[in-house]
């Protein structure tokens, strides 16, 4: 089984933004919405010694997906071979993966009323094609693979190349797009867009810790109460109640 | 004949009135009201158990996992699941507008709400003394009721509220209707208003379906009617006006009969239409 994983070489990508054209035209991604973004992390010093980077972010099908965690539906899962997909079908739109993304890889889909995100292409894969992204990028900065696959060069790049995630102490869950960059540039990259730990939407919040509270007390009460009146009623007979 | 002179206040009855009383039905509820109270029975059997299995993640989940497990072996794909319940849920929505349509004079106009579940001071004082009487403390008797007694009113004030929500909140997480706060709270409210339902309903069946004070109450949801006796004790009011109603038809067909002859000397013979009441024998 493959376990899929993506590295982005900073130092290589020009942020000419031809991964987000193709994906948008790959998946049909409205205007305001994105799979894949590519955003300047801005620059550090002054010319000619400046650092500056772009940072190149989709979803990181992360090894403990939070938004799996936070779907009250189930339309959000993981597959074993790592991709996180949405099932469109059990989507309701309620927006609690969005929050739970701290890196901020998914968006509802205005036109369809259901979250989106990158999902790796995971039909073009089956086909054994690579992602839109990497196909169409002309500097070959972003490079797609198996992490079980000791000949690809995904696997070369992250556990020999030095490729790195993003992460901090504070979330921690295992991002399966990693960073090909120089320290600056990683660290200038991780100050412009650090990952948020992941929220619980309101709605979400007074679920489970008041309404199912209410809902579970409230049949709790009057299952009991009938149960209380019908041993009763079998204690005492049905003749008592009949004139 | 029972009673001669229609009593206002519930007196006892002799042995001989009760068991004529026993006999005589009295007509409760409308063929459409039956044929939607167990469609509307269907429905949320239905719906409980399919939107029960809907509920995965364990933050919101209030089955356990075997019975999530069993439904979705039991559809296949949680998308089956999903797409029975709304259809499931269309079709009522669908059913109840059609209801509330063609039925708005009969059973949803102000005046028989007002009637069916608007609480008087009656009402008040029957809750009162029916929780006294829960935890043993008072001796009174009910005061008399109208066609649903204080309970019955409470439950379907519960229900006509919490329906809409349920419909609309379904609509919307559905269709993904409005923006994307709205539908998360579209499923807090579904959630809160089938539950407070829920919580109403474990009364409602074990007070039809099992407490036999009861009983004729049950089998009225299937024949539309209740015998007098029942109906002189437990919804004395609502016996009352009945009863009175009766009273005056009868009267007006007796004049009708006794010689109001029209001008070609033909005696009226039709017989007033008796819309709320089946009329036995008068031998008795």
């Amino acid at each position: 089984m493959a376990r899929y994983a993506m590295v982005i070489d900073q130092e290589r990508c020009v942020g000419c933004q031809s991964c987000t054209v193709a994906c948008k035209s790959e998946w049909d991604v409205p205007i305001g919405g994105a799979r894949t973004r590519v955003r300047p992390a801005g620059v550090r010093g002054i010319y000619p010694n400046f650092t500056s980077t772009f940072l190149v972010s989709q979803c990181n099908h992360c090894d403990k997906p939070t938004c799996v965690q936070a779907c009250p539906t189930g339309a959000t899962y993981q597959d074993a071979n790592g991709i996180v997909r949405i099932n469109k079908q059990l989507c309701i739109g309620c927006g609690s993966c969005v929050s739970a993304c701290p890196y901020g890889a998914r968006y509802i889909n205005g036109d369809k009323g259901v979250a989106d995100k990158c999902d790796f292409c995971a039909a073009r894969v089956e086909r054994g094609l690579e992602p839109a992204c990497v196909n169409t990028c002309p500097a070959k900065a972003k490079i797609f693979g198996s992490l079980e696959d000791s000949n690809s060069a995904v696997f070369n790049l992250v556990y020999h190349g030095g490729a790195q995630r993003i992460e901090t102490s504070d979330v921690n869950i295992g991002p399966n797009v990693y960073y090909l960059a120089k320290p600056e540039q990683m660290e200038l990259a991780a100050a412009a867009f650090p990952p948020i730990p992941p929220q619980t939407i309101a709605a979400g919040r007074v679920w489970s810790g008041l309404v199912k509270k209410v809902v579970f007390l409230a049949v709790g009460a009057t299952f009991l109460g009938q149960a209380v009146a019908f041993f009763r009623q079998l204690n005492v007979g049905e003749k008592q109640f009949e004139d | 004949m029972p009673f001669e002179n229609i009593p206002s206040v519930q007196v006892p009855l002799t042995v001989e009135q009760a068991e004529i009383m026993e006999q005589r039905q009295v007509k409760k509820h409308q063929v459409a009201v039956v044929l939607v109270h167990w469609f509307n029975a269907l429905v949320w059997l239905l719906e409980l158990t399919t939107g029960a299995a809907l509920l995965v993640n364990p933050a919101y989940r209030v089955a356990p996992q075997w019975y999530l497990t069993m439904m979705q072996d039991v559809f296949g794909t949680s998308a089956n699941l999903l797409r029975f319940h709304i259809a499931v849920g269309l079709t009522w929505i669908a059913v109840f507008l059609a209801y509330a349509i063609f039925g708005w004079r009969h059973y949803l106009h102000a005046e028989v709400l007002r009637k069916e579940v608007g609480l008087d001071n009656d009402d008040f004082e029957w809750l009162r003394i029916r929780t006294l009487l829960l935890v043993g403390r008072t001796k009174k008797h009910l005061p008399p009721q109208g066609a649903y007694n204080a309970g019955q009113k409470m439950y379907a004030l519960l229900v006509y509220t919490m329906i809409p929500v349920i419909m609309i909140t379904g609509l919307i997480m559905t269709f993904h209707l409005l923006a994307t706060a709205v539908v998360a709270w579209a499923m807090v409210l579904h959630f809160f208003a089938v539950g407070m339902v829920v919580s109403g309903l474990m009364i409602h069946v074990y007070m039809g379906a099992v407490f036999p004070e009861e009983r004729p109450a049950f089998y009225s949801m299937i024949t539309g009617q209740v015998n007098e006796l029942y109906a002189y004790h437990h919804h004395f009011k609502w016996w009352r006006d009945v009863r009175l109603q009766q009273q005056a038809w009868e009267r007006q067909w007796a004049e009708e009969e006794a010689g109001n002859v029209h001008g070609d000397g033909a005696t009226v013979h039709s017989r007033p239409v008796i819309g709320a009441y089946t009329l036995p024998n008068e031998e008795n």
